[in-house]
């Protein structure tokens, strides 16, 4: 069979961070190869070097047997590959059509003025190729579901005439109807001869949709087969390899009266009945997938974001006005996924970053000094041992670790019962993110209670007392952490109900 | 404003318009003829008095990543609603009791504060921009101010009313002390109160501290009260400076107000800026304003130096790309 990709000891270096090292490997022409790996397996970088976003260290790209040097993300268009993001590139107020042809709109010839009606023509004809023709080429891209917007992205790829197809989870975002109708157009892609890299979280799908299964680990080439072989079991084995079980401190195991209890929470389309309680002392991890809603369900519960329905009890008591500064004051805090969007103010001071949520507490009459604050933000400081030059140093110039340990100390200097962690892990290097997990801990062991949300399957297992799996709008499992297997948590996070 | 141990050069990056005040005052006073008499150094600081007030509370109103385009006709329109309000209390009289005008003066602000509470609902509700909802405003208090005069100045106040624009205090004129009350209390405002901490969070990054528990849509509220309260003190000392209530005046004071917080180094962007730097800048515009005067300057060719300056300030701003003031 023909080779439509060949990479040839491809090596991507950060500094001293080695993202992705030695991976060799051929794809077939005209086949969809799944490509897997938990997050940090070098996946993202693998991609951007294809797409032509990240330049390699070392080794080469042959694209149809010829070595390619990709300088600029154009380069790799010119080479015929596309790649479709995770995060959807249309503009919302403008039509299908001009989204499809963005940038190279036709025009009548020898004018500069554009031809409206062979662009919707063009568009159309494109639709129906792909066997999506019942999406209007005039209608605004803000008018389709998501689902949709994904498939006039793929179309928007396709009419480049692309041989190399990157998707990068394309179906996290997707209800099930819209995946069907997603993997016909992926199968009749395939059939057209286009080789597709096929990048995802959700295992069971990969039956359905992938010829090939390419797994990466830690920046390592870990295995390739042929999907008829790939069991469960030997998908696991590549992306995790041997796991040594994380022994832990015994602990007593938390009981008597819950201090937080979540009764049937649902947050449209994404959560559904959501139940679960909290104790004292506990540290309460949940893992979902991306699109699990599992940003949603930490939001919900600190009165950041919308709910449709269910309680919230505090100490057993129903919560009415579920709003932040009410959760606030019941001492719940929460640590945002994004540091950057949402969990620090980058232009301001360490200092000042780690007096926002404690801000009231430390002014007397709304009258606040630098002096009054000074103790709590040193005590933060040498706590978390957060390796700064001044604390009036603007945050940005943190590295994110650092940063991440400034986001868990603005809450600490709140004294919380109960602190919410989304993704507290992400973006920040493996060392800093043992130290905020032993953060985690050790708080607990003075009483705080926590919910940790994260994809990192591991880092729960190293932390959490107590694991849910989240997985479709619902706990639908609950594990007890003693001595448990990050596998077992992956494959209840993967397994996908059987369509109804 | 820098600490102990800092190194000129810090301090030069840090006040780097502060330098330039000086520079232009040493050039000023060595080449405009009565430039230095104590008179006209007075005179100086009583012209910026009204839009350095009003300075102060654009600057926290920036710094929390809004604006006020409505200020210039918010003094004229307060002028002319406080000579109306006088006008109809005492019921036209020659010589308005005391009470009267501060009955007047009262309502005067609380109307100024309910137009920034209704932008800052707008904000809040709708997510009007405040560009917009301000620029609307503008025209709406122009509009106002002509509509309840007539278009004539109404000339309604009594005779000690004229102390407040043009009366002295050891030699000082009055408004002069105003503008320093503004300023030592946006400052304390800016850097001492908790208030102050939520406007640099809120402009640096609203969505962080909104999830830290601060209180967004209040603080900016506040802001947009707080600057339209200054406007209306503004229009007070207009009202008395001209005994009357005068729909023409300040004209244009929105443009100058926001020059000077620019000036002063106060980004557009919102979360970054100081008191004491939109001090420099009003300052800055005031000396240079008044030098050209005295180098006998064509006035037309004054305007055109100010839009430079906006540019050039901008540009400084950009260039030397200065670390926030640390808070005190």
């Amino acid at each position: 069979m023909a080779i439509a990709l060949e990479l040839r000891h491809l090596t991507k270096h950060y500094g001293s961070v080695k993202a992705l090292n030695d991976f060799s490997h051929s794809f077939a022409k005209g086949q969809v190869h799944a490509l897997l790996g938990k997050n940090g397996s070098g996946k993202s970088t693998f991609i951007k070097m294809l797409a032509g976003a990240v330049q390699p260290t070392s080794g080469e790209i042959l694209v149809n047997g010829r070595t390619c040097n990709f300088a600029h993300p154009s380069d790799a268009l010119k080479a015929g590959i596309v790649t479709v993001y995770q995060e959807l590139s249309l503009v919302p107020h403008l039509s299908v059509a001009e989204n499809i042809y963005l940038g190279r709109l036709p025009r009548h010839a020898n004018t500069p003025f554009i031809d409206w009606p062979g662009l919707l023509r063009q568009a159309k004809a494109l639709l129906d190729e792909m066997g999506a023709g019942d999406i209007d080429p005039a209608q605004p891209v803000s008018g389709l579901s998501i689902g949709r917007q994904q498939l006039v992205e793929i179309v928007k790829a396709m009419s480049l005439n692309p041989s190399i197809l990157q998707l990068d989870e394309p179906t996290s975002a997707l209800a099930q109807a819209e995946v069907q109708q997603l993997f016909s157009l992926v199968r009749r892609l395939r059939d057209r001869g286009v080789t597709i890299i096929y990048i995802s979280h959700r295992l069971a799908e990969l039956g359905e949709i992938a010829d090939t299964v390419t797994a990466l680990k830690d920046g390592h080439f870990t295995g390739s087969c042929p999907m008829a072989d790939a069991t469960p079991a030997v998908i696991l084995e590549m992306m995790f390899g041997d796991i040594t079980p994380v022994t832990r401190p015994p602990r007593p195991v938390a009981a008597g009266e819950p201090i937080l209890s979540i009764r049937n929470l649902s947050v449209e389309p994404m959560l559904k009945n959501v139940s679960f309680d909290l104790h004292k002392g506990e540290v309460l991890g949940i893992a979902g997938m991306l699109g699990s809603g599992r940003t949603e369900l930490l939001r919900a519960i600190y009165g950041a974001g919308p709910v449709d329905g269910g309680d919230i009890l505090v100490d057993g008591k129903r919560i009415d006005n579920v709003s932040i500064p009410t959760m606030k004051r019941l001492g719940i805090g929460y640590t945002s996924e994004d540091r950057k969007e949402s969990g620090l103010v980058q232009i301001l001071s360490i200092h000042a970053n780690l007096c926002l949520a404690a801000m009231q507490r430390f002014s007397h009459r709304g009258f606040v000094t630098e002096q009054r604050e000074r103790s709590a933000v040193e005590r933060q400081i040498q706590d978390l041992s957060i390796k700064i030059g001044s604390p009036a140093l603007p945050v940005s110039s943190l590295s994110g670790g650092n940063q991440q340990k400034v986001v868990v100390g603005n809450w600490l200097n709140n004294t919380p019962r109960i602190l919410l962690f989304d993704e507290p892990g992400r973006g920040v290097d493996v060392q800093a993110k043992q130290q905020i997990y032993q953060i985690i801990w050790s708080k607990a062991l003075e009483g705080l209670s926590s919910i940790v949300v994260s994809t990192e399957l591991e880092d729960l297992v190293e932390c959490c007392d107590r694991i849910l799996i989240l997985r479709d709008g619902l706990i639908t499992e609950e594990f007890v952490n003693d001595g448990l297997d990050p596998k077992t948590l992956y494959a209840a996070c993967m397994a996908r109900q059987t369509n109804p | 404003m820098t600490r102990s141990g800092t190194t000129f050069a810090t301090f030069a990056r840090r006040n780097s318009m502060l330098i330039i005040l000086i520079a232009l005052y040493i050039l000023v006073a060595f080449t405009a003829r009565g430039f230095m008499s104590i008179d006209n150094q007075l005179n100086i600081l009583r012209t910026i008095a009204v839009p350095g007030m009003i300075a102060f509370g654009m600057t926290l109103l920036i710094i929390v990543g809004e604006i006020d385009l409505s200020v210039g006709s918010m003094v004229a329109a307060s002028a002319c609603v406080l000579a109306w309000l006088v006008s109809a209390i005492s019921g036209g009289a020659f010589e308005p009791g005391v009470w009267h005008v501060v009955a007047a003066g009262v309502l005067t602000l609380a109307f100024g504060a309910s137009i920034g509470i209704f932008n800052g609902w707008l904000r809040n509700r709708f997510m009007v921009p405040t560009f917009i909802s301000s620029l609307a405003m503008m025209a709406t208090l122009a509009g106002l101010a002509n509509l309840i005069t007539d278009g004539t100045p109404i000339e309604s106040f009594p005779s000690w009313y004229y102390f407040i624009g043009s009366g002295r205090i050891f030699h000082v004129p009055f408004p002069v002390y105003l503008l320093l009350i503004a300023f030592i209390a946006t400052h304390v405002l800016a850097n001492y109160t908790s208030f102050g901490r939520s406007v640099y969070a809120i402009g640096g990054n609203a969505e962080a501290a909104r999830l830290s528990g601060l209180h967004v849509n209040r603080t900016r509220t506040w802001c947009l009260a707080i600057t339209s309260l200054f406007a209306v003190v503004g229009g007070i000392v207009y009202s008395s400076l001209l005994n009357s209530g005068n729909p023409t005046i300040a004209k244009g004071m929105e443009l100058e107000v926001i020059s000077a917080v620019i000036i002063g180094g106060v980004s557009l962007f919102g979360g970054k800026g100081s008191i004491w730097g939109a001090f420099v800048g009003v300052l800055f515009l005031g000396v240079l304003l008044n030098a050209m005067t005295l180098w006998g300057f064509n006035p037309y060719a004054q305007q055109v130096v100010r839009g430079v300056l906006i540019l050039g300030a901008v540009f400084i701003n950009l260039i030397i790309d200065r670390p926030k003031a640390s808070h005190g």
